[in-house]
């Protein structure tokens, strides 16, 4: 590139390349072995006639529409099932990487000074933005080709290259509309705290809003960037124009962010820092209260985002627990009494399918906080708290008892959102005692999945992110195991998978407690361990 | 009176290993009451990790450190309510004000904004509503410097604290330093900037490789050390190279000899120097630059000539 603007972009697409090279590296593995994993399994999952069938009877219930996006119009094959079962949840996890790298390179690198020191040289104004950009572009497109190779060699049956390509390419393309959007938000505040909620946001709310649109009506989607994606209607119509809709969009994005950052300094945002108060509240005293004021924001919108969550769920209740509307035939066979019970136990399975969601989406704020302990103590924020007179053991409990409530506040918070969204749109109310048993379930595995952050945070605190898989994992496991019929193993791997089948079964104490028992023991070693290491600063 | 025979600080051969690599082989040194210490070495030398370590954030292989004669791991504790500590990089929490995190770091210590406080805060010139996001290097250490010298401990420990400060914060820092010694406190400076110490410091450890190589007074160890002197005679003087503890004579211009001899070889030089009738002469102790300079410079010499 010629322009003043861009000078020593590639070089700087080149560096980041070569920094983040293992991050990159880890992302694209998992990514690629999942996708082309399921895919080389589906022959054999979904191969007869009747296995599809059934599938396909489950897949366009209105339960699983809202959690997949709406199937078009039949007859069917195995690559059409797995078309429909992978193309949103591979576009969510695009959105969550997409989002990790821009605002990390962009304006993470900002504010840690670090581009200060890049622009001093003979770069161009655009150059980071850009580099960063083409990082993801060919992160995207690469592991879209990927894909599109992988799903040639699988070789699904009702599988055709134009599908494969337009499949593996539509979800690069998802994957850079999200990183542009990440680019702009980058450059409205001035920190990337603030600009990762936001970006979590406009995901959210465009979620919410292709999943509303999917169940009630499909046309609407259309006008939802995040559901361009579902209208590929891969292998059936084989539709290339959301790709060059989300590509069209990603260059209109990309273009504002150039024209926001050419706009304004190095280091502020359009929302701007606002000056604070000069002495500390009352309330502000310890480093409880210092967690809590330092995480406020994240958890309000935490708990309220998922309540949210919930609540749109629940509101589609009355679509998924009306059997009637998917087979009129039974109103003859069954008495009204019969058919009410009928609707309840397809919504409690739907509830027991939403509780993993939940449950993993409520353990991503527990789990960083109580990381805290290390990321603060490596980038040397709890050096000064750690010469005070508060002690290990006082930091250590705050955090875990912080995280812990965090964790179980924001379930919570789902499942009254989804207590209270359909009981908004029943006619026949469920209980809230029938939402509790999932709660109370969930609370034992919880526990030991915070359990596990404590003990390597005490012991081998420089393997902490390793919970974060472990999480994706067991949501993986949970959430496809039935659907892609993993073995009965793989549910027993992660504590998610010992809990009893809730709300559709009931609660079952005796794992509660022995689940509580472990995570205890976990929490305690991690103690022993944090209270007697090196505390590690840079 | 304090009794100035117990040392608030005690440190006896201390260790510290990080795996295979040995940050800090040997240290020993003794801090007392109405002290300031200036401990002084290169970047890298083992200040910042010998500080992590009796401040029990880091966990010591050998040796002893005790502060009020307490272990100062087992009891960090207890020892961390009567110090106040400045480290080297100050990291403060970007969305909090700058006057939020000195309240809270009084709070932490049981202690809470004064008079005093906002008076430190005129003092340093620190604008208390800013986000900590918005400081310079210099304003985040005049957050933690504000809330050290507004808790009323018996030990402090400032790591580098100057390094971001303009001249008028630093004489603010100097003279608030200098309340503290008159108080009775103890001090523990760690620096480089080698004017600061020899202008604020009683006592000197030098620093180097993990190790104290010396301590003590300035006055203490100028003995060490060689005074340079320019003299004029009026005879001329062939046997000056040859004698003990003379070194490096050189003859300038105006018949001006400049030498340096070793403390204790003065007297003798001296007295050989005036039978050749001085006409004028002039003698420069060595500075704390020269002290240090002796002690890094020749490895560096060393390091120079096997490149």
């Amino acid at each position: 590139m010629k322009s003043e603007k861009f000078q020593k972009t590639f070089f700087l697409t080149k560096f980041s390349f070569k920094r983040d090279w293992l991050k990159l590296s880890i992302w694209s593995v998992v990514l690629i072995g999942l996708f082309v994993g399921v895919a080389a399994k589906f022959n054999g999952l979904y191969g007869s006639k009747a296995a599809i069938d059934q599938i396909i009877k489950t897949l366009k219930s209105p339960a699983m529409v809202s959690l997949f996006g709406k199937m078009p119009n039949g007859p069917y094959t195995s690559a059409d099932v797995f078309a429909s079962e992978m193309t949103v949840f591979m576009a969510i996890i695009a959105a969550i990487m997409n989002y990790y790298f821009i605002i990390h390179n962009t304006r993470g690198e900002e504010e840690s000074g670090i581009l200060e020191m890049i622009q001093a040289h003979a770069v161009g104004r655009l150059s980071n933005l850009t580099a960063a950009l083409l990082e993801s572009f060919i992160l995207n497109f690469g592991i879209g080709l990927i894909y599109a190779v992988g799903l040639q060699f699988a070789n699904l049956t009702g599988t055709n290259a134009n599908g494969n390509f337009l499949l593996g390419l539509g979800l690069g393309a998802v994957g850079f509309m999200f990183a542009s959007i990440a680019a702009v938000i980058a450059q409205l505040t001035d920190n990337s705290r603030t600009a990762t909620i936001l970006s979590y946001l406009v995901f959210g709310i465009m979620y919410i809003g292709r999943m509303i649109t999917d169940v009630s009506h499909p046309k609407y989607t259309w006008f939802i960037p995040m559901g361009w994606v579902e209208k590929l209607s891969t292998y059936k119509n084989n539709n290339w124009i959301p790709v060059f809709m989300m590509l069209g969009l990603s260059v209109i994005l990309v273009t504002l962010a150039f024209y926001l950052n050419s706009h304004r300094d190095i280091g502020s945002g359009l929302i701007a820092t606002r000056p604070g108060r000069a002495k500390a509240s009352a309330f502000l005293r310890g480093p409880i209260s210092l967690f809590w004021r330092l995480n406020r924001v994240s958890i309000i919108v935490w708990f309220l985002g998922i309540m949210i969550l919930g609540a749109t769920y629940g509101s589609v209740f009355n679509t998924i627990g009306d059997i009637l509307k998917t087979n009129p035939m039974l109103k003859q066979l069954l008495n009204t009494k019969a058919i009410n019970a009928a609707n309840v136990l397809i919504i409690k399975e739907f509830i027991a399918i939403l509780m993993i969601v939940f449950a993993a989406l409520a353990l991503i704020p527990g789990l960083s906080l109580i990381n805290y302990l290390k990321t603060g103590e490596t980038k040397g924020y709890l050096e000064i708290i750690h010469s005070t007179r508060t002690s290990r053991t006082k930091l250590y409990f705050s955090l875990f008892g912080i995280a812990t409530i965090t964790s179980i506040a924001v379930l919570f918070a789902g499942i009254y959102g989804l207590y209270a969204g359909g009981n908004a749109v029943m006619n026949h109310h469920i209980a809230m005692s029938v939402f509790m048993r999932g709660f109370y379930g969930y609370l034992s595995p919880l526990l030991v999945m915070l359990g596990i952050s404590a003990f390597l945070i005490g012991w081998l605190p420089k393997l902490t992110s390793l919970n974060y898989g472990y999480l994706v994992l067991a949501f993986f496991v949970q959430y496809f195991g039935k659907l892609l019929k993993l073995p009965d193993w793989t549910e027993k791997i992660t504590p998610f998978g010992f809990i009893k089948h809730v709300p559709v079964s009931n609660f079952d104490v005796a794992t509660f407690w022995w689940q509580i028992a472990i995570a205890v023991i976990l929490v305690i070693i991690g103690y022993i361990g944090y209270r007697r290491r090196d505390l590690i600063i840079n | 009176m304090l009794n100035t025979n117990i040392p608030t600080l005690h440190v006896d051969h201390l260790q510290k290993n990080f795996g295979k690599f040995q940050a800090l082989k040997n240290i020993t040194f003794d801090i007392y009451p109405g002290e300031v210490f200036g401990f002084i070495g290169p970047n890298g030398a083992g200040k910042s990790t010998t500080i992590r370590t009796i401040l029990g954030i880091l966990r010591a292989s050998g040796g002893k450190a005790t502060i009020f004669g307490k272990d100062v791991f087992k009891d960090a504790v207890d020892i961390h309510k009567r110090i106040a500590y400045v480290p080297g990089d100050v990291y403060l929490w970007p969305n909090l004000t700058g006057g939020e995190i000195i309240d809270l770091l009084l709070k932490l210590g049981h202690s809470h904004h004064t008079r005093r406080t906002s008076q430190l805060i005129e003092l340093f010139q620190l604008d208390p509503t800013k986000k900590a996001r918005t400081y310079s290097k210099g304003n985040r250490q005049k957050v933690a410097l504000i809330a050290a010298f507004s808790t009323d401990a018996d030990f402090y420990i400032f790591d580098e604290p100057t390094s971001g400060l303009d001249p008028l914060n630093e004489e603010v820092f100097q003279n608030e330093v200098l309340k503290l010694k008159e108080a009775g406190k103890s001090v523990l400076l760690s620096s480089h900037i080698l004017s600061e110490v020899e202008k604020m410091c009683d006592r000197i450890g030098i620093i180097k490789n993990g190790e104290v190589v010396e301590t003590g007074s300035l006055d203490e160890m100028r003995h060490l050390t060689r005074t340079v002197i320019k003299v004029k005679t009026q005879l001329p003087t062939p046997e000056l190279e040859t004698l003990p503890g003379v070194h490096n004579a050189v003859m300038g211009n105006n018949q001006t000899l400049t030498l340096s001899v070793d403390s204790e070889y003065l007297e003798n030089t001296m007295s050989y120097l005036s039978q050749k009738q001085i006409i004028s002469i002039q003698a420069t102790p060595p500075t704390l630059e020269d002290l240090f300079m002796r002690y890094y410079g020749s490895t560096n010499e060393v390091d120079r000539r096997e490149k």
